[in-house]
């Protein structure tokens, strides 16, 4: 009777469905989009290739978000200390002009001890002042050419390589012409820090904290782990406005949907009942048809956030959506609990209909 | 002899019996026979804004089981609303309403709907099936809030005895009024009531359809000792009781207890 009773209004079930789809979908990837926006950024500051990150008090781990007032020369003291292998000073400046990306600016050397250097698709290592490296993502993304112009940072710049993609940003120009265009002479936003061992780690960790006590030091190995929405201000009350937004929408349209059914059902709710169905009986079957339409909802959910997301990486390359089990399950609940509760008013009233009134609704 | 057959013997049984003796309520074996369902003073009142307005007053009725009781009277006279009363859907307000023994008018909603679903089948002049459901499975609901099972043997006897063994797959939407009938039929009577309560059961159907859903009913009374309580306006239909109770404002003018 349960499906019977889903089919019956194919338009309504279909919106219903569509609805909590929606829903779905909304909650999946904004949640995917954040984290996969954090996880692409971590993995690309792992990439690096460092063991350790060196950033001045209170820095945020959103490195975009720190300005540069370290001085460079710490550099040269944390290349003594015992176990360090190479030390690679980068100052980050934050491009918002045709999106939003974080350029590094670099001593190659310097960067390439630490990295094991770049693997070119095409060109050269930054020589002039004016050069600038691109990853692969973003000349695909941006159809960006060998020995083009690019714009950044109020700059002209000049293509002179495209790189493999995941070694801290998208974009890299030498440091002093950046450190030049923002006023920030002789100063880093982070050092990296290479160890001869990468089990050396602690120790040098403990060796850095005695030079540079108060300095936020990272082991890098953890850094994927600190990258949740919690430890970003704001997102995650921004997450959950979203969720809320998403489960409003279900709720609302689950409610109405169960309503107008319960309304034009009238007088089958008072067959049941002269049947002797009991209040719970009645309840049951709403509650067992919300519960249809949400699991069809989430399963179209996911589809179309399967959908969503292919459609925005071709549109967007360089964005990241991470579709996670988790929050698959997460949504299922979310979505399943919504539309319960918006099925439980209208449940509730037909369990309560008179009989007699029922069964002489017109 | 399955056990449809035997129930329905043993009612005939009894319901000749009490014929024989001059309706004397006794049974052969001597002991006296009670209702099937007894009403006492009975008074429903609704509540038009401000103003009380009595549906029953007092009206006191006796069902004999294995009977077959018409109710006749004009319209708003409270016939429906005596046979609300007299299977639970509505509470009396003031009176006794004993059914198989218990008191509808001391019980919760909850219990009455509980006793609804073991004692009472209801047919309705405008068939009431599901219209999302087939014939089966509007038959099948029956049992299945009933709880107990379903009892294929006794849906197949039904069925059968109904003629509606070929038309289980169709909806509502694809039967004549008469098919539909008897499915409603078939559904009250497939959890083995005490008591149908068949409120104008040929109010929407042709004569010939109206003809045969009146046979079928006085097929089941007289085959199965199934009593039954039906609603008519139609005093050729009603001829088909053994019995018939006339209405009038609210109260049973005539043929209240069996004689």
């Amino acid at each position: 009777m349960i499906s019977q009773n889903v089919l019956h209004r194919p338009l309504r079930t279909f919106i219903t469905v569509l609805a909590v789809a929606v829903e779905v979908t909304l909650v999946i990837i904004v949640v995917g989009l954040t984290s996969g926006l954090m996880f692409e950024s971590a993995k690309r500051t792992e990439g690096v290739g460092a063991d350790i990150m060196v950033q001045p008090p209170s820095a945020s781990i959103y490195m975009q978000f720190s300005g540069a007032p370290m001085p460079i020369a710490i550099a040269g003291k944390l290349s003594q200390l015992q176990y360090v292998q190479a030390v690679a000073p980068v100052l980050i400046q934050f491009n918002s002009v045709n999106g939003l990306e974080i350029v590094y600016g670099i001593d190659p050397e310097t960067f390439r001890a630490v990295s094991g250097g770049f693997v070119f698709h095409d060109g050269h290592d930054l020589q002039n002042p004016n050069d600038i490296l691109v990853d692969d993502v973003y000349a695909k993304s941006k159809k960006v050419k060998l020995g083009q112009t690019l714009h950044v940072l109020e700059h002209d710049f000049h293509v002179a390589g495209v790189v493999e993609h995941g070694k801290g940003a998208r974009l890299f120009v030498l440091m002093p012409t950046l450190q030049e265009m923002s006023g920030a002479h002789d100063k880093a936003s982070v050092f990296y820090i290479k160890n001869d061992r990468s089990d050396r780690t602690a120790a040098v960790v403990d060796e850095v904290r005695e030079l540079l006590p108060r300095y936020e030091i990272r082991p890098l190995k953890d850094f994927i782990s600190l990258m949740t929405s919690s430890t970003l201000p704001g997102l995650n009350a921004f997450i959950n406005v979203m969720i809320g937004i998403a489960v409003a929408i279900g709720f609302l349209v689950i409610f109405l949907s169960m309503y107008t059914t319960i309304i034009e059902r009238t007088r089958e709710i008072g067959v049941l009942k002269s049947l002797g169905a009991s209040k719970g009986y009645i309840v049951r079957i709403v509650m067992s048809e919300t519960v249809l339409l949400c699991l069809a909802g989430v399963a179209g959910g996911i589809g179309l956030t399967y959908l969503m997301r292919a459609i925005f990486v071709r549109i967007f390359p360089t964005l990241t959506i991470l579709i996670t089990p988790g929050w698959i399950g997460r949504a299922l609940v979310i979505a399943v609990v919504g539309g319960l509760l918006g099925a439980s008013y209208p449940a509730w009233l037909a369990s309560r209909k008179d009989p007699v009134e029922a069964l002489s609704y017109e | 002899m399955n056990p449809l057959q035997m129930d329905a013997s043993h009612a005939v049984e009894s319901r000749l019996e009490s014929k024989h003796t001059n309706h004397s309520r006794l049974s052969h074996g001597g002991q006296r026979l009670e209702p099937i369902l007894k009403t006492e003073n009975v008074w429903k009142i609704y509540r038009t804004g401000k103003v009380d307005v009595p549906a029953l007053r007092g009206v006191d009725v006796e069902i004999m089981p294995g009977e077959f009781v018409s109710i006749m009277g004009p319209s708003g006279c409270g016939k429906s609303t005596m046979l609300h009363v007299m299977g639970g859907l509505a509470q009396a307000t003031r009176g006794k309403v004993l059914l198989d023994g218990n008191d509808l008018t001391t019980m919760t909603d909850a219990a009455r709907t509980v006793l609804r679903r073991h004692k009472v089948g209801f047919v309705f002049q405008r068939f009431n099936l599901l219209p999302t459901l087939d014939a089966y499975h509007n038959i099948a609901l029956a049992q299945h809030i009933r709880a107990d099972g379903f009892d294929p043997h006794r849906f197949e006897v039904v069925a059968n005895l109904l003629g509606i063994g070929g038309r289980l797959k169709h909806k509502p939407s694809e039967m004549s009024g008469g098919e539909q009938q008897r499915v409603a039929i078939a559904r009250a009577i497939v959890s083995e009531p005490k008591i149908v309560l068949a409120d104008e059961p040929t109010g929407n159907l042709d004569t010939r359809s109206s003809e045969a859903v009146l046979n079928l009913l006085a097929s089941l009374n007289k085959d199965l000792g199934q009593t039954i309580v039906m609603i008519t306006h139609n005093p050729e239909a009603a001829a088909y009781g053994h019995r018939v109770l006339h209405m009038r404002d609210g109260l049973v003018v005539d043929g209240a207890t069996v004689h």
